[in-house]
């Protein structure tokens, strides 16, 4: 009994111990594993656009994302399904290498991160981001906030800064679930300090072994009653070469 | 003394306001994410499989004023468009890309009905996609120019029909060429080489013809070498060879000036006759001369998109060669803009383009585009603006088109001298 005591006490100091040794950095990265799977993937995205409460928009993505031997990072391959005007469409990210291909015209357009094409959700948005490698991170503090299902979360509250020059925004607050590393909330802010947009992750199910948020509520920091629902949706394991994340390859993508 | 009551009480009045609109900001902002997370998707928004069959229907109906003739002329035309990609092994694919155009009242020199049969070959990637061979009718497209493209070598003829002066919108209509085309692919570049033979003798005026005339009658080659140097500068270089000709040489590059810049110049230099003397058929010796497009597009935060282009053609007419056409040889201009039209060559020796989108311009699926062609040397404009409305499958749109200059000008010529016409299209 009295062994069975000491191991948990001992079992206890040890997690508190983990926990309390887990840098900003480490809770970070630990989060962006729960948002990506650490491996190449795809994804189906669907994006569900509201204005003040009403349904105004729907479109439909495949996202081919591959980690980058360099850095680490993702490049995202990402195919247009629906509406059917834009049905076949690409674009590739490879950080700030951004292409728009459309197999009607044959144009491969370079693009420049401020063009949009998805409406309130941002070419970034869309593709598949690790936080940890473009961002430097310091624990701001833990508190109790309100998660995507509405729910009270204790957090640790991250402050990021931009590491990297070509990242989509300039500083980033992010809460993480204090229990399991969970991305709960982020504040998304650009170099003027204005808020660009608050998101929330939810309805986390376990895909390619992982727990992961399979819906992303996108608030509009200017205007709020411009909302974008993203809900991420057969997940799959993926191999494809680096030779396919390039303008070049873009007239000739054939996804099986 | 009132004056400084005043001021302490303007303080405390402006305090009392910051201490409540910092306390209810929050609160407006936490109100507004618990009304965002009550939000849920209607099932309508299943997900859906991509797609391998892409259909669309497209009526148009307008009026064109006319500059030679006191009746305004009607315009109508409705157009199939349909391309499908078949997977037939692993790594084995069919693609198959039509369109057919119906214009009432019909095109001077055309059919009623013109079908273009655009695409229509087999590609085969195995070794994981590094390697490819295409074989068939296929539309090979080069160049990052948006309103003319020195190293798009396999444009001449490509059109049958020119529904729209849109860059973008027009290479939608061209045709491709039959050819053999091997493409080799590693990290940061490519290497591609095409081989287009020729098969048949002239261009068909015949709806329903193939018209491999157009785009097969000579022997063609060309190879392409494209770099990535670094994530925000690539280029590609073009050496193409045609039957009885020396060669051409191309190069273009794209650039990532900052977030919201891109630059982008495409170059090439070739020794052949100049475009009048294609235009009359006349035996004239080569040339030696350069074509560029060199421009810049520019996105604000509010999704305007503005690009401007200048553009050379050393093989066009210059100004005084074109004004002395005019009183000379009235005849042989039109020869000469018709002919441009067919190689989808500058008729100017040196022209501007500015080419904007504004998406969402007050209403959230309404997208305004502009275009503005400007002839360097006689100063002639076309002018080309439409509004267009997107539903989940339906597009409406209105365009107005407005060619501007003295009558023996480039555009000033032109028998159309405005177009307003509505479009409709479905997507199946």
């Amino acid at each position: 009994m009295k062994s069975a005591i000491c191991g948990l006490v001992f079992s206890i100091f040890t997690v508190c111990g983990a926990s309390a040794a887990q840098s900003a950095e480490e809770i970070l990265a630990a989060s962006d594993a729960i948002r990506n799977p650490g491996k190449s993937f795809s994804v189906t995205v669907t994006l569900t656009e509201f204005q003040s409460g009403k349904q105004v928009d729907t479109s439909t993505l495949t996202s081919y994302a591959r980690t980058q031997q360099q850095g680490g990072q993702f490049a995202s391959l990402i195919r247009f399904v629906l509406p059917a005007r834009d049905a076949g469409k690409l674009m590739l990210k490879n950080g700030n290498d951004m292409w728009f291909y459309d197999p009607t015209n044959k144009a491969s357009v370079r693009l420049s991160p401020q063009q949009r094409l998805l409406g309130q959700a941002s070419n970034g948005d869309v593709a598949t981001v690790n936080l940890a490698k473009d961002y430097k991170a310091t624990l701001v503090g833990t508190e109790e906030v309100q998660d995507g299902d509405r729910r009270t979360r204790k957090a640790h509250k991250l402050a990021l800064v931009a590491a990297a020059p070509d990242v989509t925004y300039a500083t980033i607050e992010m809460w993480i679930d204090v229990e399991n590393n969970r991305p709960i909330k982020g504040r998304f802010f650009a170099e003027s300090s204005r808020l660009l947009k608050t998101v929330y992750y939810r309805r986390f199910q376990p895909q390619l072994g992982a727990e992961r948020p399979t819906e992303s509520v996108i608030i509009d920091g200017l205007n709020p009653q411009s909302v974008t629902l993203m809900r991420f949706s057969d997940y799959a394991a993926r191999t494809f070469p680096d030779t396919w994340l390039q303008r070049d390859y873009l007239p000739r993508f054939q996804p099986e | 003394m009132r004056q400084k009551l005043k001021t302490v009480r303007t303080s405390i009045t402006c305090s009392f306001l910051f201490a409540v609109l910092a306390q209810v900001m929050p609160a407006y902002a936490a109100d507004a994410d618990a009304d965002a997370l009550k939000l849920e998707s209607t099932p309508s928004t299943e997900p859906q499989a991509p797609q391998d069959t892409k259909i669309f229907v497209e009526g148009a109906v307008g009026s064109a004023a006319q500059r030679y003739l006191p009746n305004n002329r009607d315009i109508g035309r409705i157009s199939l468009d349909f391309s499908h990609s078949a997977r037939l092994a692993p790594g084995l694919r069919a693609v198959i890309s039509d369109r057919i155009d119906h214009h009432a009242p019909k095109l001077l020199g055309a059919d009623s009905t013109v079908n273009s049969l655009r695409e229509a070959y087999v590609s085969w990637q195995p070794d994981g996609g590094n390697t490819m061979l295409e074989f068939g009718r296929i539309n090979l497209r080069y160049g990052p120019g948006v309103g003319y493209n020195p190293t798009d070598f396999f444009r001449d003829g490509s059109l049958r029909t020119a529904t729209t002066v849109n860059p973008f919108e027009l290479r939608e209509n061209r045709l491709g060429s039959v050819m053999l085309r091997a493409q080799r692919l590693w990290t940061d570049g490519s290497l591609s080489v095409a081989y287009s033979p020729k098969l048949a003798e002239q261009p068909s005026a015949d709806g329903w013809n193939l018209d491999l005339g157009s785009t097969n009658n000579r022997d063609r080659a060309l190879i392409a070498l494209g770099t990535q140097f670094s994530s925000s500068v690539s280029s590609q270089l073009l050496l193409y060879q045609e039957a009885g000709a020396s060669p051409t040489l191309g190069a273009s590059l794209t650039a990532l000036l900052s977030d919201a810049a891109v630059a982008h110049v495409e170059w090439s230099n070739g020794s052949e006759p100049d475009l009048l003397s294609r235009a009359l058929s006349l035996p004239a010796a080569t040339v030696n001369r350069n074509r560029v497009a060199a421009g810049l597009t520019y996105t604000t935060p509010g999704k305007l998109s503005i690009t401007a282009e200048y553009q050379y053609n050393g093989f066009a007419l210059s100004q005084s060669d074109w004004a002395n056409l005019g009183v000379t040889a009235p005849a042989a201009q039109f020869a000469y803009l018709q002919e441009a039209q067919r190689r989808q060559e500058l008729v100017a020796r040196e022209a501007f383009l500015i080419y904007l989108t504004q998406k969402s311009l007050g209403l959230k699926n309404l997208d305004f585009t502009a275009l503005l062609r400007v002839n360097a040397g006689d100063k002639s404009q076309l002018v080309w603006a439409e509004l267009r409305h997107h539903w989940s499958k339906f597009d409406l749109a209105l365009q107005i088109q407005q060619h501007i200059g003295n009558p023996n000008s480039e555009f000033g010529l032109l028998p159309d001298r405005s177009v307003v016409q509505v479009l409709g299209t479905y997507y199946f």
